[in-house]
């Protein structure tokens, strides 16, 4: 590359920052942003309450518990031989149900019931009777890393991925020329001795910084908020022996990818249409469906390629339709190296229509 | 090296509607005023001429460059533009350093530059102001500074002197002049004819999208066979003048002017009447001056287009 062409970005960039950073019309972009770090910390203050709530019941126990002793129950116990394991529980709710009858001529039936709540400090255990026998048991763990994890997943594929960097990038990338010819001043740029490509280089890098700026740092303070509430040695444990790191290397690397691909597929509807709406709800059916869509069809895609990296998968939980299941399941994933490859390819293929379009363009704000 | 702005066989359509057709134009340095009433293709060719219109159908080329190498062409040309719009939060000497910086100038390069450019057009008090709290005048001279800024060789002014004051707008032609005494190609439209007429070399004038004309004014006007020449003459004896005058046969009409001391002379063929002189002023009467009256741009505008939009 030429070395002026590279002082030409590095102008652009220093005159977009301003404006994709600090522009009023982009302020929703950081809330979007900022939503699933203030969903995690919401989680993770709750967590910490619960918690709290769960080790005071531990200390009021007869005996101090251990994750065994509470696996200990099994449904069709006696009352009496749950006390014998666990202790007398420090927390006992009562109540009784009248059950209609069977039959017509049959009387109602009065059942006793009594819900014993346990805990071992870092396990809740609610146990449900009725006339005296366990017909009901529910481990809750405050510190089990993988059920997180899974939610984390959950919100980086389904709202992270597919809403928020989405439209985020929606937001910044069809501004980039879009947004100048609706203010008027891409001719400031076009008067320029400057290559038409090198100023969409400038632009998308541009682009570029402020999304993956934005996006990355609300990654980052997400798995931050995320393992807040676990004690340090889960966490030490997570992230330095459970692939914990690797993991979140990998999210972000995905944030990355993802900035670049629909950085990419924007920048190029940016010029192409004049009402964002349109490419936007397109491009947004078009990921949506990638699922259902045949092989060769699915490539031409982000998200496709997206999901393939990302490092956890979320089970469908039992009895979910199959329209649905394939929805949240990646059932034909591609290797690692092929997605970063394809994101790239698709990118590329984005941005060179972006170079034959921006050389094409014209200054004629009046038909705008 | 081509030393010439060429238009070969240019159009521009916008969907249906004409922007220019079929102009052919050679454009030579100094000043070249492109003429026309609002609506007459003169942006149209300005944009075309600096690649931010691409033309439906032919050539042209600037100097050595076509229209479609931005980065060769803007090395060489400066454009002020009608559009009144900037980017957001730039003052002046931002505005101006920011388009240098675009153009690969190293930072202290761009800065020296654009304070040149600034006080060529007199706005240094007002350089670190933002341009939002600019007045027209001063969006106008920002602008100019701009397209002034790396001295181009080819100065493209979209209504340049529009919103200046007096004492700018004649600080604004001295420039003018000055940039074109150089050797450089200084392209203006205008429809303020009288400011024309004193600073342009050659005009182009526009109708409707087509080319009416091109050439220094006097050629043009002397190509405007349908309207007779009109002459000035100052004189002692202006009624012996004009007796004599119906003795030519291209004399046409003759008007004693009100002080008694000139007259008015239509001609058919103002050559064979400047032929005469000798004779007249052999008859014994005595000429103090003569002056074409009307081969300037506002009767050459109004002779070709009419006179309905020009600004006297």
């Amino acid at each position: 590359m030429k070395r002026i062409w590279w002082a030409q970005i590095k102008a652009v960039i220093r005159l977009e920052m301003k404006k994709t950073f600090f522009a009023k019309r982009g302020l929703w972009i950081y809330l979007v942003a900022a939503l699933p770090v203030l969903l995690f910390i919401a989680y993770a203050i709750t967590i910490s309450s619960l918690q709290h709530q769960s080790e005071s019941v531990a200390g009021r126990g007869e005996k101090s518990l251990t994750y065994q002793d509470l696996r200990a129950v099994k449904t069709g116990m006696k009352d009496q031989e749950v006390i014998a394991i666990l202790g007398r529980p420090p927390v006992r709710f009562h109540w009784s149900e009248n059950r209609p009858p069977e039959t017509e001529k049959g009387t109602s039936i009065e059942v006793q019931h009594e819900d014993y709540h346990y805990s071992d400090g870092q396990n809740d255990l609610f146990v449900g009777l009725a006339d005296g026998k366990v017909v009901s048991i529910n481990i809750h763990g405050f510190n089990s890393v993988g059920q997180d994890s899974i939610m984390f997943a959950g919100v980086f594929q389904f709202f992270f991925l597919r809403l928020a960097i989405f439209f985020g990038c929606l937001g910044i990338f069809m501004n980039l020329f879009r947004g100048e010819i609706l203010d008027r001043s891409l001719h400031f740029y076009f008067l320029a001795p400057i290559r038409r490509e090198v100023l969409m280089a400038g632009k998308f890098l541009a682009g570029l910084l402020a999304t993956c700026t934005i996006f990355v740092t609300s990654e980052l303070l997400q798995t931050i908020a995320f393992l807040w509430h676990f004690p340090p040695s889960v966490r030490d444990l997570y992230l330095y022996h459970n692939h914990g790191l690797e993991h979140a290397a990998i999210y972000l690397g995905v944030t990355l990818l993802a900035c670049v691909g629909y950085g990419a597929f924007f920048l190029v509807a940016g010029m192409l249409f004049r009402n964002p709406i349109l490419p936007a709800a397109a491009i947004l059916i078009w990921e949506g469906i990638n699922p259902f869509l045949p092989g060769v069809l699915k490539q031409f895609s982000v998200i496709y390629y997206l999901k393939s990296l990302c490092p956890v998968d979320i089970p469908s939980p039992p009895g979910t339709p199959a329209v649905l299941a394939l929805l949240v399941s990646n059932s034909d994933p591609v290797a690692a190296p092929i997605a970063v490859l394809g994101i790239l390819v698709v990118a590329l293929v984005a941005l060179y229509v972006s170079s034959v379009q921006v050389r094409r363009m014209e200054i004629n704000y009046t038909t705008e | 090296m081509n030393a010439r702005i060429v238009f070969e066989d240019v159009s521009k359509f916008y969907g249906e509607i004409l922007g220019v057709n079929r102009v052919n134009l050679t454009i030579p340095p100094g000043i070249t005023s492109l003429v026309g009433p609002n609506g007459s293709g003169k942006t149209t060719l300005m944009n075309l001429m600096t690649g931010l219109v691409k033309p439906t159908r032919g050539r042209i080329q600037v100097l050595d460059y076509k229209t479609d190498d931005p980065e060769n062409l803007f090395r060489i040309l400066g454009y002020s533009t009608q559009f009144d719009a900037f980017p957001k939060g730039l003052t002046g000497f931002q505005f101006v350093y920011s388009y240098l910086r675009l153009a690969g100038r190293d930072s202290e390069s761009a800065e020296q530059l654009a304070w040149r450019a600034i006080e060529r057009v007199n706005l240094t008090d007002a350089a670190k102001r933002n341009i939002a709290g600019y007045s027209k005048g001063m969006r106008q001279r920002i602008r100019l500074a701009q397209a002034l800024s790396h001295d181009p060789k080819v100065l493209v002014l979209d209504e340049p002197l529009n919103g200046l004051d007096p004492l700018a707008r004649s600080e604004m032609i001295a420039l003018f002049r000055s940039t074109a005494a150089q050797g450089a190609y200084v392209i203006i439209s205008s429809h303020v004819l009288h400011e024309v007429d004193v600073i342009s070399d050659q005009v182009i004038l526009l109708s409707n999208g087509y080319v009416v004309a091109e050439g220094q004014i006097q050629t043009v006007r002397g190509e405007i066979q349908e309207h007779p020449t009109q002459i000035l003459i100052r004189c002692s004896r202006p009624r012996e003048l004009a007796a004599k005058m119906f003795e030519y046969e291209h004399t046409i009409e003759v008007s004693i002017h009100k002080d008694e001391r000139g007259l008015l002379l239509k001609t058919r063929d103002a050559d064979r009447f400047y032929l005469t002189l000798n004779e007249i002023a052999l008859s014994g009467i005595d000429i103090e001056s003569i002056a074409p009256a009307d081969d300037d741009v506002l009767s050459v505008y109004e002779y070709l287009i009419g006179n309905e939009e020009a600004v006297r």
